[in-house]
């Protein structure tokens, strides 16, 4: 799969970069390279436009995962009692970063949904190491190093004084070579998408924003295109995500999602006390991180650096290399972590679907389950949020009560495709629900209270709503193809 | 030594009914191992009062719970217990025994109910047109009757509020209580000549109403854009220009007032009663209550780290889907707030984008909120609610705060209590996995 991406990414990119398992990317390099030739040998712009857009799909998710494992890392009960208010803040923080990168990531679905391409909700999981990431994929806690990399890889092109060279030496010596940033990515494809005589005018499906994510249903209570001075009301003085989802029927509209998803990273311009694109975001938590001196330690859970179900990763490699996977090997916190890659598929597959089917503007009297594969993406954004909480309190090994906590593993499914007729669509989302139920029939305890136990009887008793739901949606798809003449009657 | 009296409790809440048996106790619990489902309904003790002798006969746990009798909704009744403040500020029940230690009896207790219904003079400004009830001093324990009187009624014509009774101690039950019935629940009508014979209009129980000329002025009075006009305006029934169809009903409040002298000082106390509809959704409880506004009156629009616990924001979380469960969502997007936002000077738009208004997901949607919680984790969620200070913020993120499509008493957008809100926040504001960091060595 690497490959068959690396290849176009040019003649000029190392072949360490590319290498299985090298943290490093080489954006910058594959952007030189490709100036020469764009599109390159095997496109036309079109198609090339939607390649770019293909990774950037790929890379804004693998940022919002990883900004979710270092957000959910943060506290703990040893963080300093007059630094409390502090830490919660940065965690909160944090978590409106994935936010907005969630927001990114649907924007860049509503792009290709314009120029009529299939979506892309992949990701590179561990074992990682690709030429497209500004670092390599890596679930960690939040640290020095760690955020050196996030900012350096949404830090603006003209950012070059003293602190940014002390922390690019950072975050080099903790991915192993320059983090590229993720502007470089938007710069080319602005580029691209700016320019008529490699993508036509007819390029752009109008139609297709009926099947695009809207701000009206994906935006909840955030804010839109207002920028940050409206205060956070749960965490006084911090400023609310502001999510970008914009639908995308022009060029014109093409070129301002672009320009202003970039900019929501970088965010250079805007005087610093704005404190609202991710690069300054980033460095504000790097400074005030920094200041502690010793107690950085204090303010962050030991949880295990890339947690994963997978056996395999029991012999390879330090646990605190942030290139090796670590097993959960502790039989409740790996039962759990199971659970939560279900509910991570879940979400994805909700999500996917829900792309699927149109929002007729003109139709307000019928209701279609696009609605409520919307609701359900954000119910399992909770679930997640649930299970990552009761995974950070548990043993990645409980033969090591005191090592590392297991962390939420984020581990891809093996498929994101959904299937052709819609009645199968909904049979999967039946089979997930049933893999939800074995895990949670495993980690119940009978008479148990405390652990999840709570949690779990209470998602028992909301799976089997749904379960009731899709049962009647399978039923529903096969009446409306009987009723249709289709391959049922 | 007696020292001071009270009534408890100091406010009790009676819900209309037409059927001859007050409505039995009940406990609405969740059950455990079904936390997302309705309220489960429990028979609980109840008093069984015999009608003539004002004693209660029976103590006893219904089978099964029943809201209606002979076709009629039965009326929940409340009892007003009167208690003692004796000697170290022990608050303790009156009691027979009680009240013989201190050389009195029950008799000596002299009771005045006075309720009243001002909904119509709250509109139209006139004094003449408040209805009030006076049970009169009483010490026996036979009915009362509480019938509404209002100057501006037809001779001889009044509005029974229902009736109140002194209940009878004994040697069962020695404590001092007084019983509140309320009203039927039926509309009472307006009529510019002296009523004969039944109504003709269906709805109403009785013509009481005096509207002929130079009398009272409800029967189509029309609320007028003025200041002292109680928000929201024209919640009255009326035609299509908004003239009041002349109707009344038998809703009330008032004062249950009680004395007694006890070696020549008079003490007293007093507690409220209301009464209102009946509950035709027993097991569920709306997102904000009027309980919520006392307990903000009482204690404050914020509260301290203790008091924000993860089951009372569950609570918050379960009020909210139960509330969605008895909304028409799709109805109510378009219409409702919707089009009253149309009346401020705004253009007629869905509050939500119509695809999520699904009243069954958004129920769901809900759910899940209280799933998530029980895991542990702190609230995340209190961006989306709506503050006090936004109820008039009509952009379309201001109308889609929660809780949404709902009209507060302002006439605005539906907020719920500050000491709600602060309570959330006040809960999000710790870690946000309170329950991991104890894992933690």
């Amino acid at each position: 799969m690497l490959s068959r991406i690396s290849r176009h990414l040019g003649a000029a990119l190392e072949p360490s970069a590319v290498r299985r398992g090298a943290p490093a990317a080489r954006l910058a390099v594959r952007v030189a390279e490709v100036e020469a030739e764009v599109p390159p040998p095997e496109f036309n712009g079109r198609d090339y436009a939607i390649f770019l857009l293909r990774v950037a799909a790929e890379i804004e998710h693998a940022l919002m995962v990883q900004y979710l494992f270092a957000a959910y890392s943060l506290g703990g009960p040893n963080v300093p009692e007059g630094r409390q208010a502090d830490v919660r803040a940065w965690q909160e923080t944090i978590l409106g970063i994935a936010k907005e990168e969630m927001g990114h990531l649907v924007t860049i679905q509503n792009l290709l949904t314009a120029l009529g391409a299939p979506l892309n909700f992949n990701r590179e999981d561990y074992p990682h190491g690709s030429a497209f990431y500004p670092f390599g994929f890596t679930l960690q806690p939040v640290g020095l190093d760690s955020l050196a990399t996030y900012i350096c890889a949404e830090s603006p092109k003209e950012w070059d004084d003293e602190e940014a060279r002390e922390i690019k030496r950072r975050a080099q010596a903790d991915t192993g070579a320059p983090v590229n940033r993720v502007g470089d990515l938007y710069a080319e494809l602005l580029g691209l998408i700016g320019d008529q005589a490699l993508v036509p005018d007819s390029a752009f499906d109008a139609a297709s924003v009926t099947f695009q994510a809207s701000w009206d249903e994906w935006g909840r209570g955030y804010r839109e295109g207002q920028r940050g001075r409206e205060a956070m009301s749960s965490l006084p003085d911090l400023p609310a995500p502001e999510l970008l989802i914009i639908e995308v029927g022009s060029r014109a509209a093409a070129i301002a999602a672009l320009e202003q998803v970039s900019e929501q990273g970088e965010g250079f311009d805007m005087p610093e006390d704005e404190n609202e694109s991710h690069f300054r975001r980033f460095l504000a938590i790097y400074r005030a991180m920094k200041a502690l001196g010793d107690d950085v330690g204090k303010v962050v859970r030991p949880v295990a650096t890339n947690p994963t179900t997978d056996p395999a990763a029991e012999d390879t490699g330090e646990p605190t290399d942030a290139d090796t996977p670590t097993s959960i090997v502790d039989p409740e916190a790996k039962l759990w972590a199971h659970l939560f890659n279900v509910r991570y598929r879940k979400l994805l597959v909700n999500l996917s679907h829900a792309f699927e089917l149109a929002d007729d503007p003109a139709d307000r009297s019928t209701l279609s389950p696009r609605g409520a594969l919307i609701h359900r993406t954000f119910s399992e954004m909770y679930h997640l949020r649930a299970i990552a909480g009761l995974l950070v309190g548990l043993p990645a090994d409980g033969a090591d009560p005191d090592g590392p906590r297991a962390g939420p593993p984020f581990q891809m499914p093996y498929t994101l495709m959904l299937p052709h007729a819609e009645d199968d669509r909904w049979r999967l989302h039946r089979d997930l629900l049933d893999a939800a139920a074995r895990l949670r029939e495993r980690l119940t305890k009978p008479g148990g209270s405390g652990d999840g136990q709570d949690y779990l009887v209470a998602l028992a008793q909301w799976d089997e709503i749904e379960r009731g739901q899709v049962e009647q949606l399978i039923a529903g798809s096969a009446r409306a193809l009987a009723v249709n003449g289709g391959p049922l009657t | 030594m007696i020292q001071e009296l009270r009534v408890l409790p100091p406010l009790a809440i009676a819900r209309f009914g037409a059927a001859a048996t007050p409505l039995d106790n009940y406990d609405a619990v969740v059950d455990p191992e079904r936390p997302l489902g309705h309220r489960a309904l429990r028979p609980a003790e109840t008093l069984e009062v015999d009608v003539e002798s004002g004693e209660i006969v029976r103590a006893f746990v219904p089978e099964r719970l029943s809201f209606v009798e002979d076709g009629k909704v039965r009326p929940v009744a409340p009892f007003l217990e009167v208690w003692a403040l004796t000697d170290g500020g022990q608050l303790e029940p009156l009691t027979t025994e009680l009240l013989e230690s201190e050389g009195a009896s029950a008799l000596e207790l002299r009771w005045r109910v006075q309720v009243a219904n001002h909904k119509v003079s709250r509109r139209t400004g006139v004094e003449a047109d408040q209805v009030e009830a006076d049970s009169g001093e009483f010490s026996d324990h036979t009915r009362r009757p509480l019938a509404g009187a209002c100057a501006n009624f037809w001779p001889g014509q009044t509005i029974p509020f229902g009736h109140v009774q002194f209940i009878t101690p004994t040697a069962a039950h020695p404590e001092v209580r007084l019983r509140f019935t309320p009203a039927a629940g039926f509309v009472y009508g307006a009529s510019t000549t002296p009523p004969e014979g039944p109504p003709t209009d269906p709805n109403l129980r009785s013509v009481v109403y005096d509207a002929s000329p130079g009398r009272g002025t409800w029967l189509g009075y029309q609320d007028q854009n003025e200041p002292t006009i109680t928000v929201p305006g024209g919640i009255y029934a009326g035609d299509r220009e908004g003239r009041s169809r002349g109707y009344l009903d038998d809703g009330c409040d008032g004062l249950v007032r009680v004395t007694l002298t006890i070696g020549g000082e008079k003490l007293s106390a007093y507690g409220r009663v209301g009464a209102g509809p009946p509950t035709y959704a027993p097991d569920a409880v709306p997102i904000r209550t009027v309980a919520d506004e006392l307990e903000q009156a009482l204690l404050g629009p914020t509260v301290t780290s203790a008091e924000a616990t993860p089951e009372r924001v569950e609570e918050i979380v379960r009020r909210a889907f139960e509330t969605v469960r008895l909304m028409n969502t799709a109805a109510m997007n378009q219409g409702g707030m919707a089009a009253h936002d149309q009346g401020q000077g705004r253009r007629r738009d869905p509050i939500m984008a119509p695809s999520l208004v699904d009243a069954v997901a958004l129920e769901n949607l809900h759910q899940s909120l209280l799933v998530a919680l029980r895991s542990g984790t702190a609230p995340w969620f209190a961006d989306v609610l709506r503050d006090y200070d936004e109820v008039g913020d009509l952009s379309d993120r201001g109308r889609r705060k929660m809780p949404a499509m709902m009209r507060g008493a302002d006439g605005q957008h539906l907020t719920l209590t500050r000491r709600q809100i602060d309570l959330i926040r006040t809960l999000m504001r710790g870690p946000i996995f309170p329950g991991a960091d104890r894992e933690i060595p």
